[in-house]
């Protein structure tokens, strides 16, 4: 696949974010483009988790970005709360972000390292001038104990001094410092061990069932998506492949890439039969992407249809859309 | 407090001494710098009422190297903080702007780095600090405003360059993206997350920085462009050199001033620099 | 069963100026000729610090060793730094985490890896270019002869562990050690990567250590495994053996703590709270018992030492699992 299309959209009042035709492209040169998002469209509902899975370059952390207009699409609209933020002058994009925050990879270069945990989470805080100086410590002391902190120890340190585990519950303290109805998790355990990754994912949870967060999650890895979404999407090379439950997707993917993808995540049991066709070779270049479905080049059921013609996302199964002329039966 | 080396002591307290001259040189109870010693002609160092001698002139020595000190240090200070302030905020705000502006800018600073320093310093001194009537002496404070503009100009390019390139490294972090979605102004992310730690290295760079001026400022001396009458340590030098097969010390003072003021603050520069690489090791 | 690798009673300990810290504790371990064995741990649990020390990497004053490194009948702790040196290519070679940062960023990959070759075989500059590429393709580049022509920013970061991978056999060597060569890849390269591992292995008849924070990734790679935990082995066993008899609640832990794709979404995850005990000072019971849900009073006064089951399975623990208290 590798498709357009606007059918799994479910154009409800309780979308948050409804993202539609949105695309992304850096000029490098003059007559190189690269073609980071193309036509993509999603949706996501209150409450709801949306996980993008994809391999590094098909585009999901500039997804990501986009939506946060950092910076802003090329074309198409991202509506937040009923109001499109790419027509919003400067001034009131400022203050809408504000409800939508981001947590990074890289748990130590999203931390000012000359800055105190104090300094760090008191920041959002001050921006908009939250509350008196005694209210703001009262906030920031709650903050890290929330995300399992504790303030005393923490306050006066600065950010080299911890652990990358430590440092993403600082940062997702900070990302929570202004009440976002929206939280955008970038990988945000793809740079830590497992056994600290499972703590992670758990604060995360917790995080999003006590303060009502709707969250887009962003992971290479399908496993790691599982235990947090509600819905899963697959993008390869700027295009979606494949939107559904993840208990639909998991267990009858309909995307050949979704199935690939599944067979590389490794199995902790020695015993289990390891798929032996596995996706070969990397992801063509985003500048020149392969026509009609981008996904052609390593697919093994590609058909001459399938370079002609793009296929467009359609609904397989009742709430599983793929973009595939030949779905996995 | 902080553990340093004994050369790195050497060097604050050099330095200190330096500064000392530079403000409070004139409390010191010498004897004047202008005065003419016509009895005392190239006496030598040690000698009584001269710790460092005469020149050939019958000036004290000591009074000589002080007075030098003072505009040497002062031209070297003001033409880095200069420099380096106006070459920073270029160099922070075409980074962090990047676009057509980075692209203006970086191409002026090319252009700048490409003509070579002394000639452009010449240029400058022999259009701005000569006057009309030959037979009328440029004054001094004069000739030091123009060395002191035109060693800026030469290290606005490169002071701004390398502002330029922390803030291109700084600026990529997460932590920048994270507050500007927190919905941070740019002016302040600036002020907060990009100046504080581009810095340090710009610290470390001017360090360095001084002691380049410094030579270059005793170049332009010696070439006769400088400071005239050996008011510095440069001009110093250069009235020195006649005199050296028969008072070494008229040419030795200044220079040992001058080199160990330079190697004192190549060494701070490279102390700052490694302290700068153990916290960047951190992060 | 010969050893080709065999590590006896290894200490590794760093002045710091909080301390003395003790990497590496005991560690006794066999790499027998032809096998795989993964290394499995936390960042911090010294498996990386005792797989630098084993090849003789570990370099500096304020590093204390002892113990004894025999590889392949030379004993490396006798040695000279440039005996050592003789045995890299042939006899050991090593992959990293990070590719790019072992690659030399401004030298086309064609003249890096055959400069190894000229180096160590003494061959020409034509027969090493010639080897080079063939070497690409061993390890399943397509178009080698671009690649031989690319600077490593110019390659994915699959690409490069391959290119690493093909450095590190260039020699034929008896053993590889693999430092969490795919933590930083996505699963799909890691799973060619891995893949590749295999069948380089089985056609080399090259032993391996693999070390790596991931179970997941030893389960189907190798053939015994080693589980570190504070600088201590606190299991070894073979692979499917300890897959299938856990005795370490350590181990049960990391294990229950992946992210499976047969795991129930929405549901919790198991996790280990805390962190890994300061390496300054660990404490007189068993290192692992702040952490342990079953720990008794006697793990937090008494430090376990290495038990053996009959079949040899080690474990380090006082209520190992399974075992009837």
């Amino acid at each position: 696949m590798a498709g357009s299309g606007t059918a799994h959209l479910r154009n409800t009042v309780d979308a948050v974010l409804t993202a539609r035709d949105l695309t992304v492209e850096f000029r490098i040169s003059k007559d190189k483009i690269v073609k980071a998002v193309s036509g993509l469209s999603f949706d996501v509902i209150k409450g709801e988790t949306l996980a993008i899975v994809g391999e590094s370059g098909c585009g999901k952390t500039t997804l990501a970005r986009a939506v946060l207009q950092l910076p802003p699409p090329n074309s198409g609209e991202v509506v937040f709360d009923g109001t499109d933020l790419t027509q919003l002058p400067k001034e009131n994009l400022r203050s809408a972000r504000t409800s939508m925050q981001m947590i990074f990879q890289d748990p130590i270069s999203s931390l000012d390292p000359r800055m105190t945990v104090h300094q760090l989470i008191d920041e959002p805080l001050e921006i908009w001038d939250r509350g008196t100086r005694a209210e703001r410590d009262e906030r920031i002391n709650t903050l890290l104990n929330n995300v399992g902190l504790e303030p005393e120890l923490v306050l006066n340190r600065r950010s080299y001094e911890f652990s990358g585990g430590q440092c993403q519950r600082i940062s997702i303290a900070r990302a929570l410092a202004l009440d976002p109805r929206m939280l955008i998790c970038d990988e945000p355990v793809s740079a830590l061990d497992v056994s600290i990754q499972a703590q992670i994912l758990n604060l995360l949870q917790d995080m999003k069932d006590r303060f009502g967060l709707t969250m887009i999650f962003i992971s290479h890895d399908l496993a790691v998506v599982k235990a947090v979404s509600n819905r899963v999407m697959v993008m390869y090379l700027g295009k979606i492949c494949e939107v559904a439950a993840p208990e639909v997707l998991y267990a009858k993917p309909a995307h050949h890439y979704t199935k690939a993808l599944l067979n590389s995540v490794p199995i902790a049991d020695p015993t289990r039969q390891r798929a032996t066709e596995l996706l070969q070779g990397e992801p063509p270049s985003p500048m020149n992407p392969p026509s009609g479905c981008r996904f052609r080049t390593r697919c093994a059921a590609a058909s001459a249809l399938c370079a002609d013609q793009e296929p467009q996302l359609r609904e397989v199964t009742p709430g599983q859309f793929v973009a595939c002329h030949h779905p996995v039966a | 407090m902080p553990k340093f080396t004994k050369p790195t002591w050497f060097a604050f307290g050099w330095l200190g001494l330096m500064l000392f001259f530079v403000l409070f040189g004139w409390l010191l109870p010498f004897k004047p710098w202008s005065f003419v010693y016509e009895n005392d002609l190239e006496v030598g160092l040690f000698s009584s009422g001269h710790i460092l001698g005469t020149d050939s002139n019958g000036y004290d020595m000591l009074a000589s190297v002080v007075a030098g000190t003072r505009i040497s240090i002062f031209i070297a200070i003001a033409s880095v903080g200069l420099g380096g302030l106006i070459g920073s905020i270029l160099g922070i705000f075409s980074a962090y702007l990047r676009g057509k502006i980075d692209t203006v800018m970086v191409t002026i600073f090319n252009v700048g780095l490409s003509v070579p320093n002394l000639v452009l310093a010449l240029a400058l001194v022999s259009v701005l600090a000569t006057n009309v009537d030959i037979n009328q002496a440029v004054p001094t404070w004069r000739r030091v405003m123009v060395l002191v503009m035109s060693l800026t100009i030469v290290l606005i390019p490169i002071l701004g360059r390398i502002a330029r390139g922390a803030t291109l490294s700084w600026a990529g972090r997460e932590f920048v993206t994270a507050a500007r979605s927190m919905g941070m102004k740019d002016s302040k992310i600036i002020l907060k997350h990009i100046v504080p730690n581009v810095l340090p290295a710009l610290i470390a760079v001017a360090f360095l920085a001084v002691g380049v001026v410094i030579i270059a400022e005793a170049s332009l001396s010696i070439l006769g462009v400088g400071i005239p009458d050996g008011a510095s340590w440069g001009g110093m030098i250069a009235r020195g050199r006649n005199d050296l097969e028969y008072a070494p010390h008229v040419l030795y003072v200044p220079l040992v001033f001058l080199a160990l003021t330079v190697i004192s603050t190549n060494h701070l520069g490279d102390v700052v620099r490694s302290k700068l690489d153990s916290r960047e090791a951190k992060v | 069963m010969s050893s080709l690798l065999s590590v006896k009673d290894m200490s590794i300990n760093f002045d710091t100026p909080r301390g003395s810290l003790e990497a590496v504790r005991g560690v006794d371990i066999e790499i027998p000729a032809g096998m795989s064995v993964g290394i499995v741990g936390e960042s911090g649990s010294g498996k990386t610090v005792m797989c630098r020390a084993a090849m003789g990497l570990l370099q500096g004053s304020n590093v204390k060793r002892s113990g004894t490194v025999v590889f392949d009948g030379h004993e490396l702790t006798a040695m000279t730094k440039e005996q050592v040196r003789d045995l890299f290519g042939s006899g050991m070679a090593m992959i990293f985490q990070d590719p790019m940062t072992a690659l030399n960023p401004v030298r086309r990959i064609g003249s890096q890896l055959s400069e190894g070759l000229r180096l160590r075989l003494g061959m020409s500059k034509a027969d090493a270019l010639a080897r080079s590429k063939e070497l690409l393709e061993l390890v399943r580049i397509p178009n080698a002869a671009a690649v031989m022509k690319s600077f490593p920013y110019q390659l994915s970061g699959g690409m490069r562990q391959r290119v690493m991978i093909a450095i590190a056999i260039a020699c034929n060597p008896k053993l590889l050690f693999a430092d969490e060569p795919t933590t930083a890849l996505d699963v799909t390269v890691q799973a060619q990567i891995l893949q590749l591992l295999r069948e380089l292995r089985e056609d080399l008849k090259m032993s391996m250590v693999l070390v790596t924070h991931d179970l997941g990734v030893v389960a189907g790679n190798t053939d015994y495994v080693a589980v570190m935990y504070a600088g201590e082995i606190v299991e070894y066993a073979p692979t499917t053996k300890l897959f299938a008899d856990m005795r370490m609640p350590y181990t049960k832990a990391l294990l229950e703590s992946i992210p499976k794709i047969d795991h129930k979404s929405g549901t919790r995850l198991d996790v280990i709270e805390g962190r890994l005990p300061n390496p300054t000072d660990r404490g007189a019971g068993c290192s692992f018992a702040p952490r342990c849900k079953f720990a008794k009073e006697k793990c937090h006064e008494e430090h376990p030492e290495l038990k053996r089951d009959p079949d040899g399975h080690l474990y380090r623990c006082w209520f190992p699992i399974g075992e009837a208290l």
